[in-house]
């Protein structure tokens, strides 16, 4: 089972860091400008073919090098936005657990009544209201998708800071915020770093879901979401156009996925 | 995505209750208590019709109801925008177009039998004229000698309405109005009979009665209209239809599907199937096309820096690829020269647009001394198609040195900004011609009168205001048209628009349905419509 967990983090790690490198390097891997008209395909999306892997869609533009720029974004605002997460999380998670009583009351309340909303809704109005904008968007998804995060952080930071050598450090005297810096953080660590990746899967998928209905980041940067978006119109005559930025997706929460999952597993183990 | 999901589910959801239920896969003539056999067009609507009350109707899908069911004095041909007869046999007016004489056919009755008399079009358009009605009509009646005073109840009649007898009705026209003529073809000026309207009052609509081809059956809201032929129509062999069934609250995918199944007669395509349809040989067949009297432009508004430079507006113009938007609406379209749609009378085919010339474009914009962080926003109607075309034009701007951002939002929303001065700098819009004039576009569109309107580009130009003012009141239709010709000209020359397109539209028609023709400016007339008995 052990074995399992490691090639499954392995793996994870893998898939992950090969969308990282593209990412980085998609100017350089990228045949052509995403956002050109490279071939006379308009309203005519031409399938895939030698000169373009994946096609060319209905503004001629190619699917190949916007699916490696949509990793860009996407990355981007994954990232961005599972930190805006894992900050405003892991400040919930810790104060509740740490200090109990009636912070843990109130912060945790403001937790339940956050999850009662559903999150697409609540990004959605969000978005609506400021904008589309890449900055908006990366505080939104931040903003709708903590309090899972809050409330295994809080659990963690509860059960760490019952420990003796909690107890033991408090006797010595040691403030709040020393106690939690040096003692329970980095005990929860290890769990905030599995969580973190897992989160990110799901704020890759957010920014998909909110780039599908027209409020992710505005054309012409290219996203996987807008682009099967686009691709609804063609999906009949010409479905690549939806089928590679859906592989993409696919493969980058699956990378995540693998990564958080085998992590979580091989802790369990040791 | 989730179109095609709900498609699917709509084909299982049918294929399933098809077989479960015996009978209900076919939908019966007598499911409508029509006889069997019978000859019936069955079209669908996503929505219940406004309204069947000819006064009170100002959409498409009322004026085509209101069409089988009532008569004007004079109608448009099936597929042109010329004025023929309709219950007027002839009509004349007076060289300085302010009296219009109309001679009514004697042999045209309402559906309960009564005579057709010239009281039936004055007591109408008395309707319309009181604001009590509140009907959306009363503009187009206000030139009328004596349609004030009667608005303001202080004349028990329009004045300027004389019916001599009950063939012949004439109108005083308080200033020249060469269209009048026209506004006598749209539904508000039908004949309606007024013992009818006073014992249903606001219910008319429900209980509506008319000298129309076809006559109201059964309309359950919600559900579907029933108009069978009506035997006492004044044409000879029409209609050929025995009755038409309209089934309501059938969305555009379950229309499809129903099209498909052979279940509607006709019914347009919906824009994630119309590159299938044009890839497909046997639905193509089935395609009837109509350029309509319509003009797709990008406004600029000229009153907001750069667009008040002319340079700037003709950059834009020699910018933009129209060839490739109509390429990627897949042939929907035509590419504008100008403000006038083809099918207009009036339509200059030799007037010189704008050639795509991006060398041309960045060459003004070098002239005009464009800031080079100068990110216009365009605004245009949130919509999967509009959205692709506004991409493209993002793209062609990108090659000359203007970065756009796109801002989609609702329709009502989009309108109501493009109204303020000073608010919106650059947009999506079109226009469909009411009455088939250039007065319709270009007076409406580009008058100085119309700023917070309609000229929602903020442009003025004397010299056209004086055209345009010259060309109303002329009713030698050469000339009309020759001056109109020259303000279309001034107005190509400044620019205020980026002129896109004349939109294409489509619907399909089953090989059964013949002599089913689309009009390039109302709804289809149904009275020649035929079906041969099929499956």
């Amino acid at each position: 089972m052990k074995r399992y967990a490691r090639v499954m983090e392995v793996v994870g790690l893998a898939m992950v860091a090969s969308l990282v490198v593209v990412a980085i390097f998609a100017r350089q891997l990228a045949p052509h400008d995403p956002t050109r008209a490279v071939a006379q395909t308009f309203g005519d999306p031409a399938p895939p073919s030698w000169e373009f892997p994946m096609g060319t869609d209905a503004l001629g533009r190619d699917v190949l090098s916007r699916v490696i720029y949509g990793a860009q974004i996407s990355l981007t605002v994954g990232v961005a936005a599972m930190l805006v997460t894992m900050t405003i999380g892991v400040l919930f998670g810790l104060a509740s657990g740490f200090f109990g009583g009636k912070v843990d009351f109130i912060l945790m309340r403001i937790t339940d009544v956050m999850l009662t909303l559903p999150g697409l809704l609540l990004a959605m109005a969000f978005v609506s209201v400021l904008g589309p904008s890449l900055v908006v968007l990366l505080f939104v998804i931040g903003l709708v998708s903590w309090t899972g995060i809050a409330r295994v952080v809080r659990a963690e930071a509860l059960s760490v800071s019952q420990r003796d050598f909690v107890t033991a450090a408090r006797a010595l005297g040691a403030p709040s915020h020393r106690l939690i810096a040096r003692h329970v953080l980095p005990n929860v660590m290890p769990l905030i770093i599995v969580m973190a990746a897992l989160g990110t899967s799901g704020t890759l998928l957010l920014d998909a879901s909110l780039s599908f209905l027209g409020l992710g980041v505005p054309p012409p940067t290219p996203s996987w979401g807008r682009m099967i978006e686009e691709a609804t119109i063609y999906f009949r005559v010409a479905p690549w156009l939806a089928t590679f930025p859906g592989l993409a997706i696919f493969y980058a929460v699956m990378g995540f996925n693998l990564l958080g999952y085998g992590a979580i597993a091989r802790r369990r183990q040791t | 995505m989730k179109k095609f999901r709900l498609a699917l589910i709509h084909a299982i959801a049918i294929a399933a209750l098809s077989a479960i239920i015996p009978g209900c896969s076919r939908e019966d003539n007598q499911d409508y208590g029509l006889p069997p056999g019978s000859a019936i067009l069955r079209i669908s609507d996503s929505d219940d019709v406004p309204t069947l009350d000819p006064a009170a109707g100002y959409d498409t899908q009322s004026w085509e109801f209101e069409q089988m069911f009532f008569s004007t004095l004079l109608k448009y041909g099936d597929a042109d925008v010329e004025l023929h007869p309709d219950i007027a046999t002839s009509w004349e007016q007076s060289q300085d177009a302010t009296v219009y004489t109309f001679h009514l056919r004697t042999d045209a009755r309402f559906s309960n039998g009564r005579v057709v008399e010239a009281d039936d079009f004055r007591y109408e358009i008395e309707r319309v004229l009181t604001p009590a009605t509140r009907s959306k009509g009363i503009e187009y009646y206000k030139g009328i000698v004596g349609a004030s005073e009667f608005t303001a109840h202080a004349a028990a009649h329009v004045s300027g309405i004389e019916t001599p007898d009950p063939a012949t009705i004439i109108f005083h026209l308080t200033k020249p109005d060469p269209l009048f003529a026209h506004k006598m073809a749209m539904p508000f000026a039908s004949a309606v009979p007024r013992e009818v309207v006073e014992k249903w009052g606001e219910d008319f609509s429900a209980h509506v009665i008319g000298s129309g081809p076809f006559m109201l059956k059964e309309w359950i809201p919600g559900q579907r209209i029933v108009a069978v032929k009506s035997p006492l129509y004044f044409v000879k062999g029409e209609p050929r239809l025995y009755a038409i069934v309209d089934l309501l609250g059938v969305n555009q995918e379950l229309a499809w599907l129903k099209f498909q199944s052979g279940q509607i007669d006709a019914g347009g395509i919906p824009p994630a199937e119309f590159p299938y349809v044009m890839k497909n040989p046997e639905l193509r067949k089935l395609a009837l096309k109509q350029t309509t009297v319509t003009t797709h432009y990008m406004g600029m508004n000229c009153q907001m820096p750069p667009f008040d430079d002319v340079r700037v507006r003709r950059a834009f113009n020699y910018a933009i690829d129209k060839n490739k938007l109509i390429a990627i609406l897949n042939g929907r379209g035509i590419a504008a020269r100008g403000v006038l749609p083809p099918n207009l009378p009036g339509y200059n085919p030799d007037l010189k647009g704008y050639e795509y010339d991006p060398a041309r474009a960045r060459q003004l914009l070098e002239e005009a001394h464009l800031r080079h962080d100068f990110t216009p926003q365009l605004w245009l109607r949130a919509d999967e198609t509009l959205m692709l075309l506004c991409e493209s034009i993002q793209q062609d701007l990108d090659l000359v040195g203007v970065h756009v951002k796109l801002k989609p939002l609702a329709w009502g929303p989009l309108l109501e900004a493009i109204r303020q001065p000073h608010n919106v700098e650059l947009f999506m819009n079109g226009w469909e011609a009411d009455f088939p004039d250039p007065e319709n576009f270009l007076s409406v569109l580009l008058s100085r009168k119309q700023w917070g309107a309609n000229n929602d580009a903020f442009y003025e130009n004397p010299k056209v205001e004086a055209l345009l003012a010259q060309a109303a009141p002329v009713t030698d239709m050469k000339l009309r048209f020759e001056l109109y010709d020259e303000a279309e000209k001034i107005v190509v020359q400044d620019a205020p628009w980026v002129f896109l397109d004349y939109p294409v539209t489509y619907t399909l028609v089953q090989p059964w349905v013949h002599d089913y023709v689309l009009n390039p400016m109302r709804p289809t007339r149904y009275e020649k419509v035929w079906v041969e008995p099929h499956k």
